[in-house]
This record gives C-alpha cells, sequence and structure tokens, in this order.
C-alpha cells in the first residue's frame, strides 16, 4: 500500500542547474517569483515564456517532470481562464455562446494569467527537481544563520530537518511494515464503516508512534554518546562552494528582471 | 530535537496517507496534524511551534504548489506552525494528566489559526488571479473549511483514541541531554 508513493522529485542528472549552489538558486527563484508579477502585456508575457522555457531546457529534466508537477494545476488554470473568458467585458465581442459574450480582452487576460500560474509552478518545480533536498537544508541554514542572534537556533533547525528527510524512506519502511503486520492479524484498512476503519487506523497510528519514540530515543543517546554538542565550531561533510556560476545565475534573473520591468506597459 | 525530527517525518508520511478527495486546488485530508499537535501537548507550544515549522518546510521541498510569493509563506510555514500552538493549552493537574476539554480547546483553536492562514493565503493568491467583482473572500474560506473540517474531526478522533489507549504519548520525560526532547 505505502510503496508506491514516490517521494522527493529530485531527477539526478547533470546540467548547469544541477551544478549551481542551493543558495544561488534560492535567491533566484526568490527573485523571480516576483519578477512573473510584472509581466502585464503581451511582450514582458513572452519574455517570461521565453525564459522559464530556457531554464527547463537548462535544466535537462524530462519533461513529464514538468508534465506530472503540472498536472494538479491545471484545473486551476482552466478554471481561472475561463472565468476571465467569461467575465471580462473588454476589447470586442469575439462571439456569444448561452448568451454569454467572449470577449477578445477577457480570453487575453485568460491566457495571461494562466501563463502566470505555469511559469510559477514550473519555476518552484524547478528548484526541487534540479536541487537535492539535503543541499536546499544547507542552503536554509546559511540564510537563517543571520537570524541567530535573534534567539532562532539556525543549526540546530538544520539539523532536524536533515534528519528527518534522511528518516522519511526509513519510517515509511516501518509503516509499511506496521501495516503488514496488521493486516496478518486480520485488520483491513480499505473496509468498514467510518468507526471501524477509524480503529484500524488507531491499530495501525499508535504502533507507529511507539517505534519513532523509541527511534529517537536511541538516537538521542547515540548522538550523547558520540559526544554531539551543537552548532559551535562543527565541520561539515558537504560544503557548500558559491562559484562564479552562480554570480552568473543571479545576474542572469537580474537582467531577466530588468527586461521586463522595461518591457512593461506602465 | 531527534524526537521533533522524527515526528516531522512521520508527519509528512502520514501527510502521504491521505484520503482522496475533490480537493483540486491544494489541500487534502489526511493525518498530518496528529504528529503535530502530539509534540505540542507532550513538549509545550515551543516544541509545538517548531515542529510545525519544520514540517510546513520539508512539506514545501516535497510537494510545493507555489501560485504567488506570499501564498507560499502563507501555506506552509505558517498554518503548521500556528498548529504548535495548541501546546499552551497543555494543561494538566496535579498529577501531570493532561486535561482533556483544555486539550480540545487547545486543538480547535490551533486548527482555526490554520484555517485563517490557508484562508488569508487563498485570498490573496487567488484574488491576484480571479476578475474583479467576484467573491474572493467567500469561495477561499469555504473551499479551506471543506477540507480542514472533516481533517479536524478525522485527527480529533484519532488523538482521542490515541489518549485513551497510550495517555503517556502526552506525558514528557525529562532527561538531561542536549539532543533530546
Amino acid at each position: 500500500m505505502l510503496q508506491n508513493i514516490v517521494i522527493g522529485q529530485y531527477v539526478p542528472v547533470t546540467s548547469p542547474l544541477h551544478r549551481l549552489d542551493s543558495r544561488s538558486k534560492l535567491i533566484s527563484l526568490l527573485a523571480l517569483a516576483v519578477i512573473v508579477f510584472l509581466a502585464n502585456e503581451f511582450w514582458s508575457y513572452l519574455a517570461l515564456l521565453a525564459t522559464v522555457v530556457l531554464f527547463v531546457a537548462l535544466s535537462r529534466v524530462p519533461l513529464r517532470f514538468f508534465v506530472k508537477g503540472l498536472f494538479p494545476v491545471f484545473i486551476l488554470i482552466v478554471f481561472t481562464f475561463l472565468l476571465h473568458a467569461f467575465f471580462t467585458n473588454e476589447g470586442y465581442v469575439l462571439f456569444s455562446i448561452l448568451g454569454f459574450s467572449i470577449y477578445s480582452g477577457g480570453i487575453e487576460q485568460g491566457v495571461f494569467i494562466a501563463i502566470r500560474i505555469g511559469s510559477l509552478v514550473i519555476l518552484a518545480s524547478l528548484l526541487t527537481l534540479t536541487t537535492k533536498p539535503i543541499d536546499l537544508t544547507d542552503g536554509f541554514e546559511f540564510f537563517l544563520r543571520p537570524f541567530k542572534r535573534f534567539g532562532l537556533p539556525a543549526h540546530e533547525m538544520a539539523l532536524m530537518m536533515s534528519i528527518s528527510i534522511r528518516l522519511i524512506p526509513t519510517l515509511l519502511l516501518e509503516a509499511d511494515r506496521i501495516m503488514k503486520a496488521q493486516a496478518a492479524r486480520g485488520a483491513d484498512f480499505t473496509k468498514g464503516t467510518m468507526k471501524t476503519r477509524l480503529e484500524t487506523m488507531t491499530a495501525f497510528i499508535i504502533p507507529l508512534f511507539v517505534r519513532s519514540f523509541k527511534r529517537a530515543e536511541d538516537m538521542a543517546t547515540a548522538m550523547d554518546a558520540r559526544g554531539y554538542r551543537g552548532g559551535e565550531g562543527r565541520t561539515k561533510l558537504r560544503v557548500l562552494q558559491w562559484r562564479l556560476q552562480d554570480t552568473i545565475a543571479c545576474i542572469v534573473v537580474g537582467g531577466v528582471g530588468v527586461v521586463l520591468a522595461i518591457l512593461r506597459d506602465f | 530535537m531527534v524526537e521533533v525530527a522524527l515526528m516531522t517525518a512521520l508527519a509528512l508520511i502520514l501527510s502521504f496517507v491521505s484520503f482522496p478527495g475533490p480537493w483540486a486546488q491544494g489541500g487534502s485530508v489526511s493525518l498530518m496534524m496528529v504528529p503535530i499537535f502530539i509534540m505540542a501537548f507532550r513538549h509545550g507550544w515551543r516544541v509545538g511551534v517548531l515542529t510545525g515549522l519544520l514540517v510546513g518546510i520539508v512539506n514545501l521541498m516535497y510537494n510545493a504548489y507555489i501560485v504567488h510569493p506570499i501564498q507560499l509563506l502563507l501555506d506552509y510555514p505558517l498554518p503548521y506552525a500556528a498548529l504548535g500552538l495548541a501546546g499552551l493549552f497543555a494543561i494538566r493537574n496535579r498529577t501531570g494528566k493532561l486535561s482533556l476539554g483544555w486539550a480540545l480547546l487547545g486543538l480547535l483553536f490551533a486548527a482555526f489559526l490554520r484555517f485563517l492562514s490557508h484562508g488569508i493565503s487563498g485570498v490573496i493568491w487567488f484574488g491576484s488571479l480571479a476578475p474583479d467583482g467576484m467573491n474572493v473572500y467567500l469561495y477561499s474560506f469555504v473551499y479551506n473549511a471543506s477540507y480542514l473540517l472533516p481533517e479536524v474531526l478525522i485527527t480529533l478522533s484519532v488523538l482521542y483514541m490515541i489518549s485513551r489507549a497510550q495517555p503517556e504519548f502526552f506525558n514528557m520525560k525529562s532527561r538531561n541531554s542536549v539532543v533530546t526532547s
């Protein structure tokens, strides 16, 4: 029941985007999320679309991964497109259907909004498709570090994040084992009324919690035994490196922002 | 600390064990809130908020659904962190037993905060897309309630059953170490 779940989206291929530092990718994504909203007429949307296509091509990730990421928002895109098509009354009437007049302005607005949502979703999935969660965690830690003086436990948070990321597959396996064990005792997770289903659910969830608490305690003991003392003066196995290509990436993103701001219709 | 990490992982896993529903614009009914609430009641609201925050961020890395910069903040880290505030209501009697009435109130309060966060986020991002004149407030709040309400009910019943079967889940064990808790 749990095996066919695919977690994480990282696609391990080599590409210029994969080689970038996770920090520069985080900055770029943040900047691009704002830049997307700059576009407001034909040429700026075209430039935006071109940028997204360029980045997708650079990532060398098979297109079906993007299609998969876009699928859940597809309904939303169609929905907003129809809303705009029916309720915007600008431009000239293209045709009338069921008493509604479809205006050219409505179609235009609908297409623009569809591009806007589509590019935001694609840009965000580009980050997770080309960056390992563990690298992202390191990137987060870097940006959280300045907040340390306000009492934010940056190192601890990053450590907890990497532990939980590491343990997701392990716990998934454990959950699967418990499910099978309970099924062997006659539990049926798919049938029954709401009440019996909740009861079988509890029979699955309680052992899962017990074992997780146990594992947490064992792990804490192991870390204590190895003399773990927190963030001060710790070295790292993986060190993030800011290279020339990262600076170039940030400049390119900034350039896209400038181009869109110029093309934009005020 | 390790416990927080484990519970975060657990919350993520439980989010996969979701009940399929007609929620096309994000959100689904799952048991994801259970670990956050357990941590909040077990170790107090600080740890609860921390667990929630981590769940939000890791969830963001795994199943991101981003349509607006502010929506990112209001749909991922914030609502889950707010769930941890349920720990504010973890009031114990002299024997250290949790008061169920207060816990229930805390759970509902925290779930309401999460609802508010998702709701406002919906108003912001959907409002930026929807044509003028549409009631985005009504739309967003009704939409978010449609999956949060069943989720809260299920979480509530599962937590109730846990409290019947394993009340010690909600009691913290003190231990002097940097890494525990």
